[in-house]
């Protein structure tokens, strides 16, 4: 026994409107797939580890409390320019005003 | 020259060499267009649109700037900067990953023996 298939369709019909579903019987595309889809941005931006805090940042919550704390790269730099001045090999200083290109 | 700029403030806290910043760049840029590109997709998959429209939203999507496409972002190591052989759970490269779970810092992964 064969049900009409305008009977059918008001079946369904009826189902979508029951489940709050799409009625779509001729299968249309509609593109409700990409508004299905969820954002991954969020996922993909946190893929690197951000900075979160700096030696830096810790010297200047402490300098309230008077504590010192050593930022052993920094020394190390300043020692390493130090070496370099004594040798006079440093980088030269800054001159007061721009640097003349035409003169030859 | 890039449309994008890079943030202002360099807030990665890995290895940082211009590879993975620019490829932090396209993850930011994407991130912001993400909810517009979903929108103009959906207008072109959309059938029961005017076929100007759907046009429109196809020139407008592949004018976006290449940095907010998703395909232009690829997972690098976290420790070297490397592009290739990065293994997905750790965002490692292999070698960095063996040198890793050789010392102990992964938790759970431990030398294969049987």
């Amino acid at each position: 026994m064969s049900v009409p298939r305008a009977r059918m369709l008001e079946l369904v019909k009826a189902q979508c409107q029951l489940f709050s579903t799409t009625f779509n019987p001729e299968g249309v595309r509609t593109g409700n797939k990409i508004l299905r889809q969820r954002l991954k941005g969020p996922a993909l931006a946190a893929y690197y580890p951000r900075k979160i805090i700096t030696i830096r940042d810790f010297q200047k919550e402490f300098a309230p409390l008077d504590l010192m704390i050593d930022d052993e790269v920094e020394d190390d730099r300043l020692e390493h320019i130090a070496a370099l001045k004594a040798r006079g090999k440093g980088a030269p200083k800054k001159k007061n005003s721009a640097p003349d290109f035409k003169k030859k | 020259m890039s449309l994008f700029q890079r943030a202002k403030k360099f807030d990665l806290g890995c290895f940082a060499n211009i590879k993975t910043i620019r490829d932090h760049t396209k993850r930011k840029a994407f991130e912001a267009a993400e909810p517009e590109r979903q929108a103009l997709r959906y207008i072109i998959r959309n059938t029961t649109l005017p076929a100007r429209t759907r046009a429109i939203a196809q020139l407008q999507l592949t004018q976006m700037h290449c940095y907010t496409r998703p395909t232009q972002i690829k997972n690098r190591c976290i420790l070297g900067g490397k592009g290739k052989g990065i293994l997905r759970d750790f965002k490692m490269s292999r070698y960095n990953f063996r040198l890793q779970a050789l010392e102990g810092n992964l938790p759970g992964v431990k030398k294969a023996s049987w």
